[in-house]
């Protein structure tokens, strides 16, 4: 793309890191934008002040921390399609030493471990010449998604219910550049660490997924959403994508992949993204799980989005709401709807099915028959039968929200 | 695993085959660089000892709204937990005899001791 590039600065740098200088020097005539403009924006639940910036190849968000940066999605981009596009789709780090250079052409992959026959290292160029290419729309759901309407209120990333997108992904099966790593039958886990470091060195983001997860068809190294490079902050140039699974897993600017012989135990495996070890991962609020397991799947949501809470609609006329579900990849097999708060339910209508990962539209009519308020709440179903909760659990850490959303409009 | 059954790529060039290919590739685009921007929060002032303690310990990490957006009802043991953490795990230079007063005024500027 750059190679006509006229840019002599820009030529000059490449030639600097082609004969392996420092590239320090050479970026020197990279501008520093400093200066972010802000608007303020304010999430509905107290100490919800925000401010919308917008970050590099992205257009204002929600700021949740701005070093290093989380980002979340303003609600109203999940009703401008299925897909969520890549300058809105939410940011996530846990670390602030970030990469803000990074070379797709000389970026490697070191695959290894002691559950390896063989170590080697893969390029950019070798995932898209020498495997098979996949695509699969899936999905991206924070673990803390939502946390801010927990109740009690607990610490933590304080999200909305932006932290969340569903992308088309394309890149290479994990399990295809794994069968080249000759794994010992002693393999128990696979870790993934990626370009993004602790500023300090401890606490290096780096997650784990069991041996048989990571040899799914479906877990890809991903080198493009939405039928363009990764946005550096969604982990350019590749990262991992687990569908069905809750972001965390998804390891962004993937550099390291390590097949081992026993359970990783990182701190961001264990204690953090852990939840209660039962069936609904949820305890009384207040106390303390007896014992907890890794975040896994995504539990089952359904949002509406073309109208906001106290929204007025026309009560004369019928009103077209849309709105999207998606759960842990069973596939959404229906979504109900109620008018009422959830005294009585109909079936929406179901849009375009994109696999079982990814938001499914639904559209159902508003036909008021009279003036008032309108508690309209929607319950999606799974393939295997599991709705969302009427009333939300809680947990300690935050994660998981998935109660039936409720939102009210005025009929005028 | 079947070797017969890996997808086939490895490729064995000479040194200077490779070093060639590294050199085109390279010539044939450019890194992608961002700017991030500065920080959208600073720690709020106090006359708390604590206030240039977290200044000094806190914020090499992290900007401040890790601090400013808890709930309300952050509590005390929270602000302690973390302090900890951030030693313990992620090596921030704080001596133990700073972590209560760090806690202090975590506790009395945010969260639940807020006046």
């Amino acid at each position: 793309m750059q190679l006509m590039d006229p840019n002599s600065s820009n030529r000059r740098r490449l030639l600097a890191a082609g004969l392996g200088a420092v590239a320090g020097g050479g970026l020197a005539s990279v501008a520093r934008s400093v200066f972010a403009q802000s608007s303020a924006f304010q999430q509905p639940f107290a100490n919800g002040e925000r401010q919308l910036v917008a970050y590099p190849e992205k257009r204002p968000l929600i700021v949740l921390t701005s070093r290093p940066p989380q980002l979340e999605t303003p609600f109203e981009v999940f009703n401008e399609g299925v897909l969520t596009p890549n300058d809105a789709f939410f940011v996530r780090y846990h670390n602030a030493a970030i990469p803000t250079t990074v070379d797709g052409a000389t970026h490697v992959i070191k695959v290894g471990g002691n559950a390896a026959g063989r170590s080697f290292q893969l390029s950019l160029a070798d995932l898209k010449s020498k495997f098979r290419p996949v695509e699969i729309v899936a999905v991206n759901q924070c673990s803390g998604n939502s946390r801010a309407f927990f109740s009690p209120r607990v610490t933590g990333g304080q999200l909305g219910n932006g932290a969340m997108g569903n992308a088309r992904w394309l890149g290479v099966r994990l399990r295809d550049v794994l069968a080249l790593a000759e794994l010992k039958d002693s393999a128990k886990q696979v870790t993934f660490d990626g370009l993004d470091n602790a500023v300090l060195g401890g606490g290096d983001f780096v997650k784990a997924l069991n041996i048989d997860h990571a040899l799914d068809a479906d877990v890809l190294i991903a080198y493009q959403m939405n039928g363009a490079d990764l946005p550096m902050l969604n982990g350019y140039p590749v990262r991992l994508v687990v569908p069905g699974y809750y972001g965390t897993y998804w390891v962004k600017h993937l550099s390291s992949i390590e097949i081992i012989d026993k359970e990783f135990d990182g701190f961001w495996m264990k204690p953090a993204y852990r939840v209660p070890d039962n069936d609904c991962a949820c305890i009384e609020p207040g106390t303390t799980p007896a014992a907890t397991r890794p975040i896994g799947r995504l539990t089952v949501r359904s949002f509406i989005t073309s109208l906001k809470d106290g929204q007025r609609v026309s009560a004369s006329g019928t009103t077209t709401v849309r709105g999207i579900a998606f759960d842990g990849g069973q596939g959404i097999h229906e979504v109900g709807v109620s008018t009422d708060g959830g005294q009585t339910w109909y079936d929406a209508v179901l849009g375009q099915d994109m696999g079982r990962y990814s938001f499914r539209e639904f559209t159902f009519p508003l036909a008021p028959k009279r003036a008032g308020l309108y508690d309209i709440r929607t319950c999606a179903w799974t393939r295997a039968g599991v709705g969302q909760p009427t009333t939300a659990v809680w947990q300690p850490a935050g994660y998981m929200r998935n109660v039936i959303e409720s939102i009210k409009v005025n009929a005028i | 695993m079947n070797k017969e059954t890996m997808p086939l790529l490895y490729f064995r060039s000479t040194s200077i085959a490779a070093a060639l290919s590294i050199f085109t590739t390279l010539a044939a685009s450019s890194p992608k660089t961002i700017d991030l921007p500065a920080d959208g929060a600073q720690l709020r002032p106090s006359s708390l000892p604590g206030y240039a303690k977290a200044q000094a310990n806190c914020v090499i990490c992290h900007s401040a709204e890790y601090m400013l957006y808890q709930p309300p009802n952050a509590s005390r043991a929270y602000w302690e937990a973390m302090t900890k953490r951030m030693k313990t795990v992620f090596k921030a230079p704080v001596d133990d005899t700073d972590i209560p007063v760090i806690v202090d005024y975590l506790a009395a500027t945010y969260g639940a001791q807020k006046p």
